[in-house]
C-alpha cells in the first residue's frame, strides 16, 4: 500500500525553483528519509504534502486523497511536526493537547484517554499541567511529537525534528520516531543531519536544490559510490587529481577537489594508497596526509552534487528567531 | 464547525486569562482619563452641559478602550504567526473562516469585558445612568460595544497580515488610531466645534459609536440613532470583509 505519492511536484517562487519536479513513493508503514542541505526544498515539499502550500505544478496523493482536492481528508489523516515550534507556550501542555484535540474533532473521552497516552509515551506525563513557557527546547519538541501523533495519524510528518537539540536528547527522539514507526505509522522525516537520516531511515531521498539527487535504502546509497573513501592533503591536489586520472587508477567516480582536500573513490583503499604515493612522487607532489574510511552518507551526497556537504548559515531571520527563542526559554 | 470555533475561542480565553500584564497596561491609559481628566473638569462642565463630566466621558473612555484592546488583540495575530501556532491551526482539518471567527470572537469577548469594567469603574467615580428604560439602555450599549469590538478586531486582524513583526505596532496605534479616537468626540462634546475639526469628526465613523453609547447611557446625542448604527453597520461590515480577506490571503 502506498501512503505517499507524488508526480512531478513543483513549487515555484517568483521564478526562483524550490522544488523542481519530484516524483516520490512511500509505502505504508515506511520510515522515509529526505535528505538535504538547508535550502534543498525539504519543506517546502513536506508542506506542499501536509497542504500547507499550494503546489504550482504536479500531483500529490496522501492516504489515497489529494492534497489540494480533497486537502481537509489530508489534514485529519496526518500529524506533523514543524521545523519551528509551533506550541502556544501560553498554555500547558495539557491545554496545548486538549486544543489540538477539539481541533482534529476528538471527543472529550477519547481526547482525555489520548492525551495521556501521548504525554506518557514522550515522558511529560508529570509535565502535563505545567505552561510550556517553563519548557527547555528538548521537552516542547517532545511534546509537539506527542501532539503530532495525539489524533492516531495514519502518516506523521517530521520537520527537522531534532533541530538544535542536545545529542542526548536527540538519541530520545529518536527512540520515539523508531517506537512509533514500529507501531505502523507512516514516518516522513526531513532532516539535514547525514547520521540522523543514516540511523533511523528504511529509505533515504537525498535532496539539493529542488532536486533529488539520489534515493534508496542506506547502505544501498553507500554501496553505490562503491568501496572506500580517501581523502589527501597535498599542495597540490589538483595537480594530483590529473595524475590519478591520466593513470588509470581503479577508482569507481570521479576524484573531486574540495576544501583543498582531493576525494578518490575506489573499491580498496588499502591497495590504492601505495599507488597514490608512487604518482605523488613521480609527480614530485608532497602529500601531507592520507586517511581512508567505510562511506557515509556525506560521502554520497558529494559524489551526487560534486560539492561538499555542509551546514549553510541561516539567513538573519532565522537567527534572530533563534535568538527570541533563547530569550524566551529562559523565562 | 461550531466546535472548531469553540476549541479556537477557547484558547484565545486562555490566553487572556494568563496575560493579566496586559490587561492592567491596557486599562492604564483610560483610567488616567477618567480619574484625572474626569475629575478635572467635572464641574467646570456641569455649566455648558446638562450632566456632569464622568457622565459624559465615561461612554467616550468605553470606546477608546475597546478601540485600543479590539485593535490590539487583532494584531497580536502576528504572533501567532511569527511562534508557529497559526501553522497547527491552518494544517488541522479546520476552515480558515473557523479560525478567523473564533479568533475574532476572542478578541470581541475581551474587548467587550474590558469595556464594561471601565463602565463599573465609570459608576463609582460618580457616572449617573440616564435612561428611562434600563433594559434598553444596557441591550443598546451592549450592540454598540459588538460593532465598535468587531471593527477594530478585524482592522487589527487586517493590520496583522501585513506586518512581519510588532515593529509596526506604534506606527499603527499612532497614526491610525490614536488620531481617530481623538476626533470622535470621545472626550468633547461635538455641538460647537470650529469648521475644519467638526469635519473631521464628522467624517469619522466612530464618531457615530460614541454618539450611540451616550445615547444609550446618558440619553445625549448629536447625531439621529438611525444613522449611528447605519454608519457602525456599515463600517463594521467593510472592516470585517477586509480583516477576512487579508487574514485568508495571508
Amino acid at each position: 500500500m502506498v501512503a505517499i505519492e507524488t508526480t512531478e511536484l513543483t513549487k515555484k517562487f517568483d521564478g526562483f525553483t524550490a522544488v523542481d519536479g519530484i516524483n516520490l513513493k512511500i509505502n505504508k508503514g515506511e520510515l522515509f528519509a529526505l535528505l538535504g542541505p538547508n535550502g534543498a526544498g525539504k519543506t517546502t515539499t513536506i508542506s506542499m504534502l501536509a497542504t500547507l502550500l499550494k503546489p504550482t505544478d504536479g500531483k500529490t496523493l496522501v492516504n489515497g486523497y489529494d492534497a489540494v482536492k480533497e486537502a481537509d481528508k489530508v489534514r485529519q489523516s496526518i500529524g506533523i511536526v514543524f521545523q519551528d515550534p509551533s506550541l502556544d507556550d501560553q498554555l500547558t501542555a495539557r491545554e496545548n493537547l486538549d486544543i489540538h484535540g477539539r481541533l482534529y474533532h476528538m471527543h472529550r473521552e477519547e481526547r482525555r484517554k489520548k492525551i495521556d497516552e501521548a504525554l506518557e509515551m514522550v515522558d511529560l506525563s508529570e509535565r502535563a499541567d505545567s505552561i510550556v513557557k517553563t519548557f527547555s527546547g528538548g521537552m516542547r519538541r517532545r511534546l509537539e511529537i506527542a501532539r503530532g501523533l495525539m489524533h492516531s495519524p495514519e502518516v506523521l510528518f517530521l520537520d527537522e525534528p531534532t533541530l538544535g537539540l542536545d545529542p542526548q536528547t536527540r538519541r530520545h527522539i529518536w527512540e520515539y520516531i523508531k517506537k512509533l514507526n514500529g507501531e505502523g505509522v507512516t514516518v516522513l522525516l526531513t532532516t539535514h543531519y547525514m547520521e540522523e537520516a543514516d540511523a533511523l531511515a528504511d529509505r533515504v531521498m537525498i535532496m539539493d536544490r529542488g532536486k533529488i539527487v539520489a534515493e534508496g535504502k542506506p547502505s544501498a546509497l553507500k554501496d553505490s559510490i562503491g568501496g572506500d573513501v580517501i581523502k589527501i592533503l597535498c599542495d597540490n591536489p589538483e595537480g594530483l587529481k590529473k595524475a590519478i586520472t591520466d593513470c588509470k587508477c581503479r577508482v569507481t567516480a570521479e576524484p573531486v577537489v574540495t576544501d583543498g582536500e582531493l576525494i578518490i573513490n575506489v573499491q580498496r583503499a588499502e591497495e590504492t594508497i601505495p599507488k597514490i604515493f608512487t604518482i605523488s612522487n613521480k609527480e614530485s607532489i608532497e602529500v601531507k596526509s592520507i586517511t581512508y574510511k567505510e562511506p557515509s552518507l556525506e560521502d554520497v551526497f558529494l559524489h551526487y552534487t560534486g560539492r561538499a556537504y555542509r551546514e549553510e548559515e541561516g539567513n538573519e531571520k532565522e537567527r534572530m528567531k533563534m535568538r527570541v527563542r533563547v530569550i524566551r526559554g529562559r523565562k | 464547525m461550531i466546535q472548531d470555533i469553540y476549541a479556537i475561542y477557547l484558547r484565545e480565553m486562555i490566553r487572556i486569562k494568563r496575560s493579566r500584564v496586559r490587561l492592567v497596561t491596557t486599562m492604564v491609559m483610560p483610567l488616567l482619563w477618567l480619574g484625572i481628566i474626569g475629575n478635572a473638569f467635572n464641574s467646570a462642565f456641569k455649566i455648558v452641559m446638562p450632566v456632569d463630566f464622568i457622565s459624559f466621558l465615561t461612554p467616550g473612555i468605553m470606546v477608546m478602550t475597546m478601540v485600543f484592546t479590539g485593535t490590539i488583540s487583532g494584531i497580536t495575530t502576528v504572533f501567532d504567526r511569527e511562534f508557529g501556532f497559526l501553522k497547527e491551526m491552518l494544517v488541522a482539518p479546520v476552515r480558515r473562516e473557523s479560525v478567523l471567527i473564533g479568533k475574532m470572537l476572542g478578541g470581541v469577548t475581551q474587548s467587550i469585558f474590558q469595556g464594561i469594567i471601565i463602565l463599573i469603574l465609570g459608576f463609582i467615580m460618580g457616572m449617573k445612568l440616564v435612561s428611562s428604560s434600563p433594559v434598553m439602555a444596557v441591550a443598546g450599549m451592549l450592540l454598540t460595544m459588538l460593532l465598535v469590538s468587531m471593527a477594530f478586531v478585524s482592522f487589527g486582524l487586517a493590520v496583522a497580515s501585513k506586518m512581519s513583526s510588532m515593529e509596526g505596532f506604534q506606527m499603527v496605534m499612532n497614526f491610525m488610531i490614536q488620531p481617530m479616537v481623538f476626533l470622535s468626540g470621545a472626550f468633547y462634546p461635538v455641538s460647537s466645534l470650529p469648521g475644519w475639526l467638526q469635519w473631521g469628526v464628522k467624517v469619522n465613523p466612530l464618531t457615530y459609536g460614541v454618539d450611540a453609547m451616550r445615547y444609550f447611557s446618558i440619553n445625549l446625542h448629536e447625531f439621529p440613532i438611525w444613522l449611528d448604527f447605519s454608519v457602525l453597520a456599515v463600517f463594521s461590515a467593510a472592516l470585517i470583509t477586509l480583516g477576512g480577506w487579508a487574514f485568508r490571503k495571508s
